[in-house]
């Protein structure tokens, strides 16, 4: 266990080494995939490297001369990286640009600093009811598949598209098989090592991930923790695009509570659903992106509340409160959250909003808010 | 000595409060006249129109409250009641104005419209689906759902309007026929668009008085003359309004009046983004004096640019076309960066422009990303120097007269020393 955790460490804490040194060793492409929606498996299956687009873990410098502070961490974080010429081991660019509005317009400065050999613009529909919807969602995907076609000059056939899936689906389910013993251990790993494990996957070939998972599972099967009962279990949801930076998990657990599961998108957002390989893989593809849950407030989803699936969520997990953590100007996020915070009120859900950016301004006012919501829920 | 600028203001734009006035005022008194009522983002509320019902449009009533000066005590209602402030300012006041509605809370009377039969989220821009979501899940009011992309590229037009006319068609005209209980009128639809296509026509002709040295009217000018080529579209005064305006125009032109007193402007100016509704004043107040005259933008110019290609005999495809179709002056050249900079370009051309303000809004993040890139793109073809503005169109808030009067002395001195070279 300790093995892969410190693997997986290292992957994390310079994905741009790790991932310019897999293309080395690999001899393969890179091609970025803009969070949070794009198929990988399509790019996996042409026989290239899909990782999705992190935020940096340095300052931004020259970014902020492209971006406005009004704008979000990850979009700066990654244009800074542009700027400053950190990505030329990247080979191409999957932009989803109907996701938010500053999706749509990051491609832009992207491709007027970085323009590698391959880019995509994808315009995944919100998932509203009706033929219009699913028909463009599968012709989207089949003219994603056909760029990738033209980029390497070899077919992606339906076969090795569904051996792509399966893999992903593997992945997925080695995954699900972590939070469901973290589920019943939760001392077994800190928070910030589950996002590693997640995020991880987001850089690693899949095949490689899903090797060390198989190592992991077993030792997390065989270890036996000691139930720390004191502590109170939380669900952070949110954080949408982006890492939570570790300091605020720490302080999580360093205040008495502890994370059993989560709502994360580098969390089990990003292994939800199954692709349901029956048929042809890319309308199965395109069923997983037009799945109302989890909820995701990009995707324009009507009939169910994202705070019942907080709810539910964190019940099941006997769980004792909920812990949103909002991503600064981030439009979905933010236009949603006022209803998300009615829900909990309503239900008598405690709840705390905490804020980051893509550098930490002041950790103590996070930790104050943490504090008290610990103190309230009935903690140290 | 210093020369002292002052507007010489159109007799002709007195005429659009009374017909903006009397727009909203319809609406909110429809229901009690048992008339059918729609809310609609994007420019989806043709639909409504063409089946006689009265309609809001989003944008349209946030520049409403702004211009009567509601947008204030309504965005206040939306903070107390939850709403975070960097949150898009249309959605916070929609949000303010069903909860001030919800709760009883008072604002101005002329912001409260009646709840919709049916609501149309055209997803133009993402926030148009979250507003649509927000006031679903709090008033259960019935909503009808677009996608309606915007095309980063131009080899994408052809299918994300194959797309936009197959929702219109599909999914939008059938669920205002179930509400209506009326089969879809395309002959009412085709007798809008007639209008409409006669008033952008004569609209376009005014554009051309901006290329008067020295201009003849201001972009604020033509900003309050939006609503007869958009929102109050088909109204037979829309080409009154138009042909009057035209006329003033000749006249001035006759007789040698330019926009600014005493001689016409010093710096001509290209302004990007949103027109700041609620602050016009405070930017005129800022710019006339300086002898600064914005003269056009993207923004603005996105209402049906080439009323050529409204065709009332093929009036859906037609109008989907006017916004989605190659060279569509809407969704590919005014809104996606890359369309853009070459409509941008023109307009600096077309209209000898010295320098561009590029309004960044704080609450929307349509264009603020892309703004500082194209203005560097765009000073480099054309020696063409801006400056960002941060603000809000409605959000008083977001608005820092000392930034502002920073950022447009340094435009003025920038272009000053170009001209000195």
């Amino acid at each position: 266990m300790e093995r892969v955790l410190s693997k997986i460490a290292e992957v994390t804490s310079d994905p741009y080494a790790y991932v310019a040194g897999l293309k080395e060793r690999k001899n393969k492409k890179i091609i970025g995939c803009f969070p949070m929606h794009v198929p990988e498996e399509i790019v996996h299956a042409a026989d290239l490297i899909p990782v999705v687009i992190w935020r940096g873990n340095e300052p931004v410098t020259w970014g902020h001369a492209h971006v406005p502070p009004y704008d979000c961490g990850i979009t700066r974080s990654f244009v800074d990286d542009a700027v400053r010429g950190k990505l030329s081991f990247m080979d191409g660019f999957v932009f989803h640009i109907r996701q938010c509005l500053q999706a749509g317009e990051f491609p832009f400065i992207m491709e007027r600093h970085f323009k590698p050999a391959y880019q995509k613009i994808l315009y995944l529909p919100a998932i509203y009811p009706g033929d219009p919807t699913r028909d463009f969602a599968l012709k989207e995907l089949e003219s994603f598949k056909t760029s990738l076609e033209d980029f390497t000059g070899k077919m992606i056939s339906d076969d090795s598209l569904k051996k792509s899936i399966e893999i992903y689906n593997k992945n997925r389910s080695l995954m699900e098989r972590v939070y469901e013993i973290r589920r019943a251990k939760p001392e077994i790993l800190k928070a910030k090592e589950v996002m590693q494990i997640v995020w991880s996957s987001m850089l690693m070939p899949k095949e490689d991930h899903n090797e060390l998972l198989t190592e992991l599972i077993k030792g997390m099967e065989e270890k036996s923790v000691k139930a720390q009962k004191e502590r109170i279990k939380v669900i952070p949801v949110g954080c949408l695009c982006q890492t939570l930076q570790f300091d605020i998990l720490d302080l999580i657990e360093d205040l008495g509570m502890i994370v059993p599961d989560d709502d994360l998108y580098i969390g089990s957002r990003y292994f939800a659903n199954p692709v349901n390989l029956n048929g042809n893989p890319l309308k199965a593809l395109a069923d997983r992106y037009l799945t109302k849950t989890p909820l995701c407030p990009t995707k324009g989803v009507w009939d169910i509340h994202w705070g019942d699936e907080a709810i539910k969520r964190m019940r099941d997990n006997d769980a004792k409160g909920i812990i949103s953590v909002r991503v600064k100007y981030c439009p979905p996020h933010t236009c949603y959250y006022p209803d998300f915070r009615s829900k909990m009120a309503e239900e008598g859900v405690p709840e705390v909003m905490i804020e980051m950016e893509h550098e930490i301004i002041s950790l103590e006012g996070v930790k104050t808010r943490l504090q008290s919501f610990a103190e309230t829920i009935g903690g140290v | 000595m210093d020369i002292k600028y002052k507007v010489n203001r159109l007799v002709t734009t007195n005429d659009i409060r009374p017909m903006v006035d009397k727009h909203w005022a319809d609406l909110r008194t429809a229901k009690e006249r048992g008339e059918k009522v729609a809310w609609a983002s994007g420019p989806t509320f043709i639909i409504p129109y063409a089946m006689g019902m009265k309609s809001h449009f989003m944008a349209g009533y946030a520049a409403y409250c702004g211009g009567i000066g509601a947008a204030d005590e309504v965005l206040k209602v939306a903070e107390a009641t939850g709403e975070l402030s960097e949150s898009c300012s249309y959605h916070r006041l929609h949000m303010g104005m069903a909860e001030a509605i919800k709760q009883g809370i008072e604002i101005n009377p002329a912001a409260i419209l009646p709840m919709p039969d049916l609501m149309v989220s055209g997803r133009l821009c993402p926030e148009m689906s979250h507003y649509a979501e927000g006031l679903y899940r709090r008033m259960n009011v019935p909503v009808v759902t677009v996608e309606l992309p915007i095309a980063y590229a131009k080899e994408d037009v052809p299918r994300v309007k194959a797309f936009v006319y197959r929702q219109f068609k599909e999914v939008i005209i059938p669920a205002f026929e179930k509400v209506c209980g009326k089969p879809f009128d395309y002959d009412h639809l085709s007798e809008i668009l007639t209008v409409l296509k006669k008033a952008a026509t004569i609209r376009n002709q005014c554009w051309e008085f901006f290329k008067d040295k020295p201009s003849r009217w201001t972009l604020w000018d033509y900003g309050v003359s939006i609503a007869p080529v958009f929102y109050l579209m088909g109204k037979p005064e829309s080409i009154t309004y138009y042909e009057k305006l035209l006329k003033e125009l000749q006249e001035r032109r006759a007789k040698n009046i330019p926009a600014i007193a005493p001689d016409g402007e010093k710096y001509r100016l290209y302004w990007d983004g949103w027109i700041p509704w609620a602050f016009l004043g405070k930017f005129m107040r800022k710019l006339i004096p300086n002898g600064a005259v914005c003269i056009c933008g993207r923004y603005p110019w996105e209402f049906f640019m080439h009323p050529e290609r409204l065709d009332p005999e093929h009036p859906l495809e037609s109008f989907v076309d006017a916004f989605w179709g190659e060279d569509s002056p809407r969704c590919f050249s005014n809104k996606a960066p890359k369309g853009s900079l070459e409509l941008i370009s023109d307009l600096i051309e077309e209209y000898s422009l010295d320098g561009m303000i590029m309004f960044s809004s704080k609450s929307c993040r349509l264009w603020n990303l892309s703004q500082p890139d194209m203005m560097d793109v765009l000073y480099k073809r054309h020696g063409v120097p801006g400056v960002v503005i941060e603000a809000d169109m409605v959000d008083a808030s977001m608005i820092s007269d000392s930034q502002i009067d920073t950022r447009l002395e340094a435009l003025f001195e920038t272009i000053d020393g170009i001209r000195r070279r």
